[in-house]
């Protein structure tokens, strides 16, 4: 500390620095909770004011989707049921795996093997959903209509594949977590007991990592809920009802992705249908994602923090 | 067989599942490489988008994630770790801040199309901005800003409380305790975690689009207001156009993008080693 920090002129401005730096930071604190307001605001907005045109009843009971028709027709349905496919359909390929590799980086795996597999996976989340839209359409679409001549050329299967694909890393290492977090001593007393290691695995191990599994898939699920890319590609854009995983569907986002809502005028009901839509999927990624947080985290678990 | 002797039945099944992940890493990368080998050549780096194949390029793609990527790290970052130190340092632990941390948390997992759909009724529309480099920064911005928060805040909170009360006990005030114990100490976490928000945003094609981001910019962005245009979107272009030879291109962008953000990680990773001092 030098002479000048000492006298009063130094304690001055470090004052001036302290009550600055929390002002800056308290500043920031606001942007960021105006912007999550403004996301929530913006939304609920156009929503509100798409709906005093179209009746919610209407909305969400009425299976046809023409928003740019001569006769607009905007029920959900088909967009909803599309979602719901992609959503499954893309954790019945990923769960069952990803659990697996989980418990094998836990379980079974050698240092080395660990780190491979390890680095494997974390690459994988890193690769962005418009390379696996590319992956999709490309060579997971043709190999499929080639083993199987009436699977359209856009198709649902062909995207929960992949969508699958793309959140096996989230299940993955989640579970992985959840599995860490089971303590060594209860598998340790199953062993003392005699028990085989398989049999501890299946009896002590899963069931005792089971909440974060769960959690663990439902992020997985509300990620692929969302994604946008993959479907907008691989599963078209026909909006129809229909669980034919071999037909083409048009799920919420691909919706949004597809049409090209730069060219919407703002205030139509064309363009507030993007909102509408927009809101739906909000509700649903959040309620998913929240539930998911909330398997996930140790605080609930058993009461112990 | 030796694997089944080593781990049983069920650690069997789980190797081979592990194997069938690995596996299925190697062939999207191989089949990237292999699509891509017969465009990639020294132009198509600095090449625009043509109407023929032979001659196109990700030049301006490139540029405009470059331009993204500095763009919305310039935004989110400090908005972000301004934000994770107040909510941790500054802001009382009343219920009110609990619910507005939950709220951020859980708004990390809305999608990235629906910050699009508000991102052009705010950006592009209420500022006027249109489809420009600005308009799709601070969509991603605000994106990746409630991850930003999340992890910058997690690292905070993992600083050892001794450390502060340490420092406290010598006479430091907040503001010194923050920059002098706190921050370098939070540093390689939020470092880490940021890294992971902002490339996660990079490979955004969706926000953009929706935007509306041109398939067919012919000169680099030189500036913030130029018409957006970003290797993500490019690739959906040449993909959605589905022509033996844009598949190609749409293949060599995919590469150039994978290429971009391994080369992001890298330079975090690095930074964070200098940062703990070459420890590892």
């Amino acid at each position: 500390m030098t002479v000048a920090e000492l006298s009063g002129a130094g304690t001055a401005s470090r004052a001036l620095a302290e009550r600055l730096a929390g002002r800056v930071f308290q500043a920031c604190a606001v942007v960021a909770t105006a912007t999550a307001l403004a996301v929530v605001g913006v939304l609920g907005f156009e929503t509100v004011l798409f709906f005093t045109e179209v009746s919610p009843a209407r909305f969400f009971t009425e299976a046809t989707w023409t928003p740019f028709s001569e006769e607009p027709r905007f029920g959900v349905l088909p967009l909803l049921a599309a979602t719901a496919q992609i959503t499954v359909g893309a954790a019945v390929f990923a769960v069952l795996p990803g659990v697996m590799t989980a418990l094998y980086l836990h379980q079974y795996a050698d240092a080395r093997s660990a780190t491979v597999v390890g680095t494997a996976t974390s690459l994988l989340a890193g690769v962005p959903t418009v390379v696996y839209g590319y992956i999709a359409l490309n060579f997971v679409t043709p190999a499929l209509r080639a083993a199987w001549p009436e699977v359209e050329a856009f198709n649902g299967l062909s995207a929960c594949l992949v969508v699958g694909l793309m959140i096996l890393p989230t299940v993955v290492v989640l579970s992985r977590e959840a599995l860490e977090s089971v303590p060594a001593s209860l598998m340790e007393a199953g062993l003392a007991l005699g028990a085989t290691r398989d049999r501890v695995v299946v009896r002590v191990l899963i069931p005792a990592a089971s909440r974060g599994i769960i959690g663990s898939v439902v992020l997985a699920m509300a990620r692929a809920a969302g994604e946008t890319m993959i479907v907008t590609l691989a599963a078209g854009n026909q909006a129809r009802l229909t669980w034919n995983p071999l037909e083409g569907i048009r799920t919420l986002t691909a919706f949004i992705g597809q049409s090209s809502l730069g060219d919407a005028p703002s205030g139509t009901l064309h363009y507030r249908a993007f909102f509408a839509v927009g809101a739906v999927l909000f509700v649903v990624t959040y309620v998913m994602y929240a539930g998911g947080r909330r398997l996930l985290s140790r605080r609930d678990r058993d009461g112990a923090r | 067989m030796g694997l089944l002797r080593r781990h049983g039945p069920i650690g069997t099944a789980c190797a081979l599942a592990a194997g069938a992940v690995l596996v299925a890493f190697l062939l999207l990368i191989i089949v990237l490489l292999a699509e891509a080998r017969p465009v990639v050549d020294a132009g198509f780096l600095v090449d625009a988008p043509s109407r023929f194949a032979a001659r196109a390029g990700v030049g301006p793609a490139l540029a405009g994630t470059l331009w993204i990527a500095f763009l919305t790290a310039a935004v989110a970052f400090p908005t972000g770790l301004g934000t994770a130190i107040f909510l941790e340092e500054y802001a009382p632990r009343t219920r009110l801040t609990g619910a507005i941390e939950s709220a951020i948390a859980n708004l990390a997992g809305v999608p990235s199309v629906v910050y699009g759909v508000v991102g052009l009724a705010l950006f592009a529309r209420g500022l006027g901005l249109g489809a420009s480099i600005v308009a799709g920064s601070l969509t991603l911005a605000a994106l990746a800003l409630p991850t930003v928060i999340v992890v910058s805040a997690s690292a905070i909170r993992a600083v050892p409380k001794g450390l502060r009360v340490a420092a406290h006990g010598l006479g430091a005030t907040k503001w010194q305790v923050i920059r002098h114990q706190i921050l370098p100490a939070a540093a390689p976490g939020v470092l880490t975690g940021c890294c992971l928000a902002f490339t996660r945003a990079m490979g955004e094609a969706a926000p953009l689009l929706v935007i509306g981001a041109a398939a067919f910019v012919t000169f680099a962005p030189g500036a913030p207001g130029d018409p957006l245009t970003s290797l993500p979107t490019q690739i959906f272009a040449w993909t959605a156009r589905s022509q033996e030879d844009f598949s190609a291109l749409a293949a060599g962008a995919c590469v150039a993008l994978l290429v971009v953000l391994l080369a992001m990680n890298l330079v975090a990773l690095a930074v964070r080693h200098r940062l703990r001092g070459g420890k590892r």
